[in-house]
């Protein structure tokens, strides 16, 4: 059983601490409300902080995150939460909502954890880093990655053997095993839903080979490649440690696909391609990049301009659909594909694969609200029942959404997503003091 | 029981058993590390040299150096005549006692 703590009061639960989740907390904050911020992940800053560069414009994502995330961090009006997640909701009146959530231990002291690492460098435990999406190891006491906020270390509990090595090496005595489980009962008066997206997961298209093939990876992993976080020393296939030379993207992996059950496109894998194939050009001059693609969908501001420049770099982009991959003796890859152009089956070898992943809808939240119905839309993402009038409405008064909860879209849109709601969510609650 | 603090790791362990997945697991890693280190002490090499020395495919011996990288047991080298394969050494004030 948690242990059951005192009871919390805010003016705003925000469920999420993403980039539009953040977004929101801050803009609320800084117009003086007292913000609660639940982060499931160690570390706030989603999906973003984990990012390489953005697009069009190649500006570094850690660049714009960090700047933000410590602003959250030390706003005096928003409280983070970190590994904590909200287990029910309940609206009780007009401005009255009671949540409870559940805060699991990170076994260290944050305020007291100076970030030396020492305890990483102690801890003799290696087991798959999920911050680098498995392309290596990490310690079972460990930062998540040097960027993270809070820069604190955690113990990853189910793969520690307890040996007390990261004890003895933390000179502040910020490790505490005795920690557990602690539950708090939530009094607000608005919440905002900011729980972003999941990514498509590629083991359910098993002609392309993800998983068995090890050359075969997803833009996420070929994201922290790139990132200044990156887990090798430059880009290397993860098969065998080969410096690719000739890289193929597939995109639509997952998207506009009804045989996995998601019609829809995801809006952002045209582009995040596009710009690895740009980033990659650079950290590999002598490779050659060819996008198979559907249709490139470069609608935003600065898109097909950025598409352009991709197309006068040399990145080859061939219109075809991958039906099938195969690996050789080498580990290079064959792709056989329909040439939609010419309308002939065709095959290709490449020696490394990127597959863009795309979008798919966090559920779970909707289960959380207990005695209102969080609508969700027919793609499951959260419903949005006034969409052109108050984007951030959601079918329950005083709940508002964020981001890509409600359905993909790129950086500046879930920025925007974050502003609208934060806004929505100030004239709702100034309402109750009218 | 108040446990001590800097030892509060016997607490836990008088709670809550180690699986033993968690120990087997970590006499793996104990022992992969060991001997990458050992062929690497012999000489520079790279992933499909190590595979091939060590019997143990490339994909596995990727991860493995890749993490006691960056841990900072290896360095890397220099890459081969056909600018495919980065040589790893061990790190020169290498952390391992062992």
């Amino acid at each position: 059983m948690p242990e059951q703590k005192e009871t919390l009061e805010y003016d705003v639960l925000v469920v999420g601490g993403g980039i539009a989740g953040g977004e929101s907390a801050l803009n609320l904050a800084n117009i003086g409300y007292k913000v609660l911020l639940l982060e499931k992940e160690l570390t706030i800053g989603g999906k973003m902080i984990l990012l390489s560069k953005v697009f069009p414009t190649l500006d570094c994502a850690a660049c714009i995150t960090t700047p933000k995330v410590s602003e959250i961090s030390r706003h005096p009006n928003i409280t983070i939460f970190t590994s904590t997640v909200a287990k029910k909701i309940n609206k009780i009146a007009e401005h009255r909502f009671e949540a409870v959530i559940l805060k699991k231990p990170r076994y260290v002291n944050v305020p007291d954890c100076t970030g030396c690492q020492l305890c990483e460098e102690a801890c003799p435990v290696s087991v798959t880093d999920q911050y680098q999406y498995g392309l290596v190891g990490r310690k079972a006491a460990y930062i998540p990655f040097s960027i993270a906020s809070p820069r604190a270390a955690a113990i990853d509990i189910d793969n520690c053997t307890l040996c007390g090595a990261c004890e003895r090496a933390c000179p502040t005595k910020c490790i505490d095993f005795t920690q557990t489980e602690e539950e708090y009962l939530v009094k607000v008066k608005s919440v905002v839903v900011a729980t972003g997206f999941n990514l498509f997961d590629p083991l359910k298209i098993p002609r392309y080979g993800f998983g068995k093939f090890k050359n075969v990876i997803t833009s996420m992993q070929m994201e922290r490649q790139l990132a200044p976080t990156r887990p090798f020393n430059t880009i290397l296939r993860p098969g065998d440690g080969k410096m690719p030379d000739n890289i193929a993207y597939v995109l639509c992996t997952g998207s506009r696909d009804k045989t996995v059950g998601n019609p829809i496109c995801s809006q952002i894998c045209c582009m995040y391609s596009i710009k690895q194939a740009q980033l990659l050009m650079g950290a590999l001059p002598m490779a050659d990049i060819t996008i198979y693609y559907l249709h490139i969908r470069a609608f935003g501001k600065g898109f097909n301009e950025f598409y352009a420049q991709a197309q006068d770099m040399g990145v080859e982009f061939v219109k075809g659909k991958v039906g099938k991959i195969t690996e050789n003796e080498d580990g290079n890859l064959i792709l056989r594909y329909e040439d939609i152009e010419s309308g002939v089956v065709k095959e290709a070898e490449h020696d490394m694969v990127v597959l863009s992943v795309g979008v798919l809808p966090n559920m779970e939240i909707s289960e959380t609200f207990e005695n209102k119905n969080l609508e969700l839309d027919p793609f499951n993402f959260v419903g949005q029942p006034d969409i052109l009038a108050s984007p951030a409405k959601t079918s329950i008064e005083g709940v508002f959404v964020a981001g890509t909860a409600s359905g993909p879209m790129d950086i500046p849109d879930s920025i925007l997503s974050g502003g609208a709601a934060s806004a929505e969510t100030t004239s709702y609650l100034r309402r109750a003091s009218l | 029981m108040e446990a001590e603090k800097g030892k509060t790791h016997k607490y836990l362990r008088e709670r809550r058993p180690v699986p033993k997945e968690v120990t087997e697991q970590l006499k793996v890693f104990t022992k992969t590390k060991k001997s990458i280190l050992n062929a690497l002490k012999e000489g520079d090499k790279t992933i499909p040299q190590l595979s091939e020395v060590l019997n143990m495919p490339k994909e596995e011996v990727m991860f493995q150096l890749m993490s006691l990288l960056k841990y900072g047991f290896v360095e890397t080298g220099e890459i081969d005549d056909m600018d495919e394969y980065f040589y790893y050494k061990v790190k020169d004030n290498g952390k391992d006692k062992s």
